[in-house]
């Protein structure tokens, strides 16, 4: 999953959107998601944030991000379903488990939901600079730029940190320790006192980051200091349109 | 000691490494050179089985990497890394050299033993807190924690980098005392300096493929291999190669040294 | 432009003085290399000149550090980064966005520079640092060199007059270390710019830098141009400079009476004292 929340470069109708509007449009498919309790709508919504992604010209990316977080899915509906107990009885199972209809209903709509809320918000990202959603936070809703440029640097700071994890657990496996378990909890076990070096390496890094960000006078920027002018048009109106239109139809079915 | 026949690998997002083979002998102190890029971080991480080669096979001691665990591999082939903060996690320096011991050697006393022998070695102080020492001493610890075990073969991924004069001197002292001792080397390094004054044999890699092995004295004179790999020979051998039309005595000079005793004697030569 | 008198730094909690009596004077237009061992001072001298210190790591502070004329002890650190652009060894940590134009414009929005005047400076950044084909791309996807010219680029862009950096190089191998002090050098010649960098590198600092500064234990121990210094070569050893082996071997020469001219700083020098050396 290298990359998964980096920006793709492209100039699709989607790329050139208001950053306001793929705001907008992906907390609008996260909220018809929940608003429905009809399996159907929730999957052709998540069928329609794959229509996006080929729109958006990152099908492949796309589908990619939708397996696994099938798979993501699939292992919490395993977890659930065990434990639903009103409903029809399925099935009896060893150790007083059961499996219900309503219990395969419910969790089968919980992993929909999961896959199909997760899928607008990783597009948006993937087709939105980090810098933009910053700028609209700031300009549009009045959040102060402190909080907005925390967010953005946040993101940039998971694949460095999970790089540096990497590097960490490679050079201790070097050394001997069994990181190339199957065992998963062993590996949790060996995980922890990792954290150290991690925190070391991280606080570090984000001092120089924080005095990076002063000697380039963060502490000077205002709400009207971004250059970008995000303008609004006609595809932007089209697009929440839509938006609302899913909406109010995912809460009526 | 160590033996790649014919190994191959890709992987997306790494460097490539695309038919090479070589063999180390043991004793031997090889450097590694190449551009940024060339495959020499990924042929490290080979040597451990860290990375498993697509094709062909990669051998330490006998032992195929592809079928052993890099943590059991890891009491014949000691891995320093060039950032040594991703090795330390303990709270003292005692701890931290003990760490890589606790896997390898199962008798107690034979652990503290030898753990005492590494900070007697290096001359460190055990109480210390790894994290407050200077990059140079963080370096030795975790070079002292890699030797604890006494690995036959040393491989080390640029462990001069970000250190001053005086500690690279110090780190290196210890590696050559290391080699000397039978501990075979396979160091990868930037500078030239420091592979014309402890290697013996260089492999120069270039987009994944081996296009020099030799001794280091040729090696940096192969005009043709140094090009191709975007490499600098040391200044030495630099300038003996603009001066070759001097004599063979200045042509071949590989040291100071020998420089200023081709200089002597073509001086001696000229006067009647 | 950089007047330097009786500076003393000691870093709250730190039981030492990490500068200890620094006097120094930088004209404009110099390139000044800064070489010592670690622990030497050398970082803390770039915080002097950028205002870090004393004003986001607290300390007792003595002495003046003038840059412009403005004493930094006075000014803000926003006020001291118009006339001081400062690069730091931390690559990653030292980048603040993940596309390159958007590194290059936090600094120009930040400042307030006029709209007309942005996309005009960004330009000049990127063609300066010889990035322009990189403007769109995300710099994670970028070489160590390349992501180090963006922060040179993003430096470029808000014009200093002077510029110092930590170490640049540090991260880098001898190729994208080249080039990082080839783009250094076309500011100094071709745009006037003051550098002062911080460097282990030392045969870098000679091909590169007029002067140099030899820091120990928070003082200089040399200072003057590197032909000059490097001529001090027994003393360097002893602090724990390396010095390139050019120099060593003009010192053997002369030593042996077969030499007398020049501290060769590159190799064409040095063909030449070989040469010359000969008959003298």
């Amino acid at each position: 999953m290298k990359g998964f929340l980096d920006y793709v470069d492209g100039n699709s109708v989607l790329h050139r959107l208001n950053p306001m509007t793929k705001l907008i449009i992906s907390f609008g498919l996260c909220a018809s998601c929940f608003l429905t309790q009809n399996h159907a709508v929730v999957a052709a919504i998540a069928l329609f944030d794959l229509c996006l992604g080929a729109l958006a010209g990152i099908s492949r990316r796309s589908a990619l991000i939708f397996i696994s977080l099938l798979k993501l899915s699939a292992a919490l509906f395993l977890l659930q379903v065990f434990f639903v107990r009103q409903g029809n009885i399925l099935l009896v199972l060893p150790f007083g488990l059961r499996v219900t209809d309503a219990g395969v209903s419910f969790s089968a709509l919980f992993a929909l939901r999961l896959a199909a809320v997760t899928m607008p918000l990783s597009l948006m990202l993937s087709i939105t600079r980090m810098s933009d959603i910053a700028n609209v936070l700031v300009r549009y809703l009045g959040i102060p730029y402190k909080y907005a440029f925390v967010l953005t640097t946040a993101m940039r700071f998971i694949p460095l940190f999970t790089e540096e994890m990497a590097g960490i657990m490679e050079a201790q496996t070097a050394r001997g320790v069994r990181f190339d378990t199957g065992n998963f909890f062993r590996k949790v076990r060996l995980l922890l006192p990792l954290c150290v070096p991690l925190l070391i390496s991280s606080v570090r890094r984000i001092e120089v980051s924080a005095i990076s960000a002063e000697l380039r006078g963060f502490n000077l920027r205002g709400r009207s200091s971004g250059y970008k002018r995000y303008s609004f048009g006609a595809n932007d109106a089209a697009a929440l349109f839509i938006c609302v239109m899913i909406i109010v139809a995912s809460a009526m079915i | 000691m160590l033996k790649f026949e014919d190994v191959y690998f890709a992987y997306a997002g790494g460097d490539t490494i695309t038919g090479v083979s070589f063999e180390i002998g043991r004793g031997e102190f090889v450097a590694l050179m190449g551009e940024n890029g060339a495959g020499k971080s990924t042929l490290c991480r080979l040597c451990n089985g860290l990375l498993k080669p697509s094709s062909g096979r990669v051998a330490v001691c006998g032992c195929d990497t592809a079928r052993t665990r890099t943590s059991a591999l890891a009491k014949y082939v000691g891995f320093l890394f060039q950032n040594p903060d991703r090795q330390l996690c303990k709270n003292t320096v005692r701890e931290e050299v003990e760490l890589g011991l606790e896997y390898a050697v199962a008798d107690k006393a034979e652990r503290v033993r030898r753990r005492d022998a590494m900070l007697e070695l290096f001359g460190l102080d055990g109480d210390r807190e790894p994290f407050g020492l200077s990059r140079g001493e963080r370096q030795k610890v975790a070079l002292a924690s890699v030797l604890a075990p006494e690995p036959d073969i040393l491989v080390l991924d640029e462990p001069t980098t970000g250190l001053d004069y005086r500690e690279c001197a110090a780190i290196m002292g210890v590696i050559s005392r290391l080699n000397s001792a039978g501990t075979t080397i396979l160091m990868v390094s930037h500078d030239m300096e420091v592979v014309s004054d402890f290697a013996s044999r260089a492999l120069v890699l270039n987009g994944g493929r081996l296009i020099g092995d030799g001794a280091v004295r040729e090696t940096m004179r192969a005009r043709r291999v140094m090009n191709e790999a975007s490499l600098l020979p040391a200044q030495i051998p630099s300038l003996a190669m603009r001066i070759a039309d001097l004599g063979a005595e200045y042509a071949g000079a590989f040291t100071v040294d020998e420089m200023v005793s081709a200089a002597a004697n073509a001086r001696g030569s000229a006067r009647p | 432009m950089i007047k330097i008198e009786g500076l003393v730094f000691r870093y709250d909690g730190s039981p030492r003085d990490a500068l200890n009596d620094i006097s120094l004077d930088i004209e404009e237009g110099d390139f000044v290399g800064i070489i010592g061992p670690s622990g030497a001072g050398k970082s803390t001298l770039t915080y002097a000149l950028n205002g870090v210190v004393p004003h986001h790591y607290s300390g007792n502070f003595r002495g003046r550090v003038e840059i412009c004329g403005m004493d930094t002890a006075k000014a803000g650190p926003e006020a001291i980064s118009k006339y001081v652009g400062s690069v730091f060894q931390d690559i990653e940590g030292q980048i603040l966005s993940s596309v390159v134009e958007d590194e290059i414009l936090f600094g120009l929005e930040n400042f307030g520079i006029p709209r007309g005047e942005i996309e005009p400076r960004v330009e000049y950044a990127l063609k300066t640092a010889g990035i322009s084909e990189l403007r769109h791309r995300n710099i994670s996807s970028l070489s160590g060199g390349q992501k180090q010219k963006v922060a040179l680029a993003s430096i470029i862009a808000l014009r200093p007059k002077i510029m110092a950096l930590d170490e640049p190089t540090g991260e880098l191998d001898p190729q994208s270390s080249r080039r990082v002090f080839e783009t250094l050098k076309e500011l100094n010649e071709r745009h006037g710019l003051t550098i002062v960098v911080v460097e282990q590198k030392i045969m870098m600092l000679c091909e590169f830098a007029h002067r140099l500064v030899v820091m120990d234990e928070g003082r200089i121990a040399a200072e003057g141009p590197a032909r000059e210094v490097l001529r001090r070569g027994g003393m360097l050893e002893e602090i724990g400079v390396n010095i390139p082996r050019i120099a060593t071997l003009a010192r053997k020469l002369r030593g042996l009476g077969l030499y007398d001219g020049i501290t060769p700083l590159n190799l064409a020098e040095a063909e030449k004292m070989m040469r010359n050396g000969r008959q003298c």
